[in-house]
């Protein structure tokens, strides 16, 4: 019961003999309440805004690239001769972003004919794709006598294959190739002075 | 004879000032009259809030493989609308992934991190998602914007303007493929 003339505080803690122990508990209550009005302050303090998305699309589209370093080699050929090199080393650069399924990039070398790799035109006369010879970055050179995944049959060389991990789907490799004319094969040293013409492909193609 | 008129003439005095107050105290009675007062108690509660909105809601890339710019096909702005308490002394906004290591995926076990995707806010300079923030995956976030909270703007607006970027040079075996993510903005104050 309220004293007059009392503040209400005071009374509360004003130790009685019939009221000390509801005085306490009076106290912690009070104190309790306040804590729990407190961690309610503090927890109402933190507002959130609702998430908003963003839907993200992103292709990697596969792309495979071969560029050459020139475009032009000129041979100055003696009859009969085993050793007609070509005027100047063409480097092959293939470049490529490939899906996870690929397993091999080759690089080919091929013409559009096993018998005229290179003519002299209406004479009827021709260097074979067998007489045509690569070396690929200073290997052994070898002659375009295969069968490839494009060209003539029997006209091609592959002169490289890369095996594709995940280490290199995105990846890039050089060839630099010297040529060679060898005149010495079958009639080939009776090949009448003229002038020979052809076209070298290079192609690139994954797996 | 004096005498008896002085006399007269007070009591006069005395009878018109006494008519006088009975008139006043009369017309005052007649005017005023208050009732007791009746209390209506008002409770008006303004609650607070924060509403984030999205200029759009989806960003293509066409990537490259290796390069480190692949910039995203459009920017996005974030506008935050925010009434706060009076305890409140910040508004930040985050962008954040699920997951640090799958920002993107193909699906097939190829990812993009949240590391190499970059945010530009404002025009700022691009910052990859590499740090850990109130939503989101552990280092999957960023915090595109932080605004104090003062006296004068407890209700206010803000925009961030975001662009986007992936950069793919720490990955330059990515295979190639087609690579989905979902990227989170949300706004928080305290």
């Amino acid at each position: 019961m309220h004293r007059p003339g009392l503040p209400l505080k005071e009374e509360l803690l004003l130790p009685t003999l019939g009221g000390k122990m509801k005085t306490v508990r009076i106290s912690w209550a009070v104190m309790v309440g306040a804590a729990l009005a407190l961690s309610a302050s503090l927890a109402s303090a933190q507002v959130n805004s609702g998430a908003q998305t963003i839907a993200l699309n992103a292709n990697l589209a596969e792309s495979l690239t071969l560029n050459l370093s020139a475009n032009n080699v000129s041979f100055t050929l003696n009859a009969g001769s085993a050793s007609n090199p070509g005027s100047g080393t063409v480097t092959a650069t293939t470049t490529w972003t490939l899906g996870a399924g690929r397993n091999a990039v080759n690089v080919y070398a091929y013409f559009v004919s096993a018998a005229a790799a290179l003519t002299d035109g209406a004479a009827g006369d021709n260097i074979p794709s067998s007489a045509f010879f690569i070396s690929d970055n200073s290997g052994t050179a070898a002659a375009l006598t295969n069968t490839v995944a494009f060209g003539a049959a029997n006209a091609g060389l592959r002169l490289a294959n890369v095996p594709i991990t995940a280490a290199n789907r995105s990846s890039s490799r050089t060839d630099a190739m010297t040529f060679n004319i060898n005149l010495t094969g079958g009639t080939l040293g009776q090949l009448p002075a003229n002038t020979y013409t052809g076209t070298l492909n290079i192609q690139a193609q994954a797996l | 004879m004096n005498n008896a008129m002085q006399l007269l003439t007070k009591f006069g005095r005395v009878a018109a000032l006494l008519l006088a107050a009975t008139l006043v105290a009369a017309h005052a009675h007649a005017q005023v009259r208050n009732s007791g007062a009746s209390p209506i108690a008002l409770n008006a509660v303004l609650s607070d809030s924060i509403t984030l909105t999205l200029s759009g809601n989806a960003v293509n890339f066409t990537l490259t493989g290796g390069s480190p710019s692949n910039p995203g096909s459009t920017g996005i702005t974030a506008t935050t609308f925010w009434v706060l308490k009076p305890s409140v002394n910040s508004l930040k906004l985050y962008a954040f992934f699920s997951s640090s290591t799958a920002a993107l995926t193909d699906g097939a076990g190829h990812n993009i991190p949240s590391a190499d995707f970059q945010i530009s806010a404002n025009a700022g300079a691009f910052a990859p998602l590499t740090n850990t923030v109130a939503f989101g995956g552990a280092n999957a976030g960023l915090l595109v914007s932080t605004v104090p909270i003062r006296g004068y703007n407890k209700a206010g607006t803000n925009s961030d303007v975001m662009t986007f970027n992936i950069d793919l040079a720490p990955i330059p075996t990515l295979p190639a493929g087609i690579y989905t993510g979902t990227l989170t903005i949300q706004a928080q104050a305290f």
